[in-house]
């Protein structure tokens, strides 16, 4: 069940709330990277490779230049969407050590809303008869559906509707999110706990999503170094061996069509990650899954094999996604929700963390950790992480 | 027909791939000369049997609603005041498996809902700078 490849190092910057950091987006990615190569007890010149995911504006080549490599072997970065790629990123640096192409690849995502805009934020300046929407854009935007939470709303209702679930299996993925933030000192909303109420209370944004079924938006970047899972033993930290990874989505491939209308896409990510890994959902001890809104959440959980979407509702219920000795422990740091939106990848550090033995809402004797990352739209991807041998 | 999201809305930019669907003033879908496979969104190539020619396929427009969800926050100042809208997709009879975003026109958004018959109908604009004429399909409720 062992990868070839591991984590062996992690960093991140401070968190910040939107336009709160002090430092620019390329900054951020620096102190971030440099945090990990250190926490990996590595040098800047050990770095060999960078890969990212979405539209990340920190190129390789500059960061290159910035921190001092003494050679880039290997970039890359998966295709399209968002924070579905945050886990097919750590998979592309699993595949280039572990075939030798590059020796310690960083993976990081790095993000200042406030400098750069905002993603849920929909575009097109002017108006009044003179704005447009071309291409792809022409067929939702024409009718307002223009941001990812309309997007995963339309899904959402339908999964709703059809398996008969309420708002509380919303709220209580939610409310998982803030109390296990309010342990970790990182955490942005630590130190801000949810009620049940004050979430019913919230404004809609989009119905079926109230505020607190959507993500803020955040400053900050983070980073992990993967390497062989050889070299990562000889090194200052416990390994996180990356056990599988998948990405994938397959016919239909439309974020809109019948077949796959109130679902987060992810039967093929489900079938390939527990086929290359040997085990099962049963076997999994932690998971953080992507949360840009709680929806998705429910349908990628059924979609993984973690419960029967008419089981899901009580799968989530009550305080069972709640902290470290959790009928099913969810989101140990708080997720995007609760920790930062770094677009997902505090999701990887924190499992890495758990790995280790230091999350601050540890779970006992955690032999796999796994990561699912946002709504397969474009496609998704997931990855597991285990102890080492 | 005015328009839903208001006369200032953004216009879908026409290109070969989507002009007939946003001017045609029927419900036009995609059609493969060779195999008949119907699609949606259009395509340059047919998603069945990888034929280029490809022609327009009229539907009848009759149609059910497969999900809707209620905007109540614009996200974007010209649709300050038309929250909250209904966002729906919509399936046709006479293409099964495709589904059409759209909104629906007469009918509060809260009382839309998954399963409601719907029948195609047609927002009427001018493209400020090219003069072409947009029939944009949106839907109305079918009543019993």
């Amino acid at each position: 069940m062992h990868g070839s490849a591991a984590v062996a190092g992690i960093g991140e910057s401070t968190y910040y709330n939107r336009g709160q950091s002090p430092h620019t987006e390329f900054q951020l990615a620096c102190i971030a990277i440099q945090r990990a190569v250190a926490d990996a007890g590595l040098e800047l010149a050990d770095i060999d490779g960078f890969v990212s995911y979405m539209d990340q504006r920190n190129g390789p080549v500059r960061l290159a230049r910035a921190l001092g490599l003494k050679e880039l072997r290997w970039t890359g970065i998966p295709w399209a969407g968002g924070g579905n790629s945050m886990a097919a990123a750590v998979q592309a640096a699993d595949a280039a050590v572990s075939a030798g192409y590059a020796r310690h690849v960083v993976v990081f995502r790095a993000l200042a809303q406030g400098q750069f805009g905002r993603f849920g934020q929909a575009g097109g300046s002017g108006g009044g008869g003179g704005a447009y929407m071309g291409g792809p854009f022409a067929w939702n935007g024409t009718y307002g559906i223009l941001t990812p939470a309309h997007q995963c709303a339309l899904h959402t209702a339908r999964f709703m509707h059809d398996h008969a679930i309420s708002q509380e299996a919303l709220c209580d993925v939610a409310l998982a999110c803030y109390a296990n933030a309010q342990r970790n000192p990182r955490a942005l909303r630590c130190g801000k706990p949810l009620t049940r109420e004050a979430y019913h209370a919230s404004r809609w944004i989009v119905k079926p999503f109230h505020l607190y079924d959507c993500c803020p938006e955040n400053d900050g970047a983070a980073a992990a170094v993967v390497t062989t899972a050889e070299r990562a033993r000889d090194l200052r930290h416990r390994p996180a061996s990356i056990v599988a990874a998948a990405t994938g989505i397959g016919p239909p491939y439309g974020a809109f069509d019948g077949d796959t209308l109130g679902s987060a896409h992810y039967r093929q990510v489900a079938q390939h990650l527990w086929e290359y890994a040997g085990c099962r959902p049963q076997d999994v001890d932690v998971a953080q899954f992507y949360e840009n809104f709680t929806g998705p959440v429910l349908m990628a959980m059924c979609e993984l094999g973690f419960a029967p979407p008419e089981g899901i509702e009580e799968f989530v219920s009550g305080d069972r996604l709640v902290g470290p000795d959790a009928a099913f422990p969810f989101n140990t740091s708080g997720g995007n929700i609760g920790e930062a939106y770094i677009h997902g990848f505090e999701m990887i550090n924190e499992s890495v963390r758990q790995i280790r033995g230091d999350s601050t809402c540890q779970v006992k004797n955690v032999e796999r950790a796994l990561v699912v990352a946002g709504p397969g739209y474009c496609p998704g991807s997931a990855v597991l992480f285990g102890a080492p041998e | 027909m005015r328009r839903a999201l208001g006369e200032s809305w953004v216009l879908p930019a026409l290109d070969a791939l989507n002009r007939e669907f946003f001017t045609a003033g029927v419900l036009t879908l995609q059609q493969c000369k060779a195999c008949e496979h119907v699609q949606h969104p259009p395509e340059e190539v047919c998603e069945s049997c990888q034929s280029f020619e490809l022609c327009p396929f009229a539907s009848a427009g009759q149609g059910r609603i497969e999900s809707v969800a209620v905007v109540t926050q614009a996200v974007h100042p010209l649709l300050a005041d038309r929250v909250p809208y209904a966002i729906v997709l919509v399936s046709v009879a006479d293409a099964p498996g495709i589904l059409i975003a759209g909104n629906v026109v007469g009918k509060e958004p809260d009382a839309i809902e998954i399963g409601d018959p719907v029948r195609v109908v047609f927002e009427e604009a001018t493209d400020p700078r090219t003069g072409e004429e947009l029939r944009i399909p949106q839907w109305e409720l079918v009543s019993g």
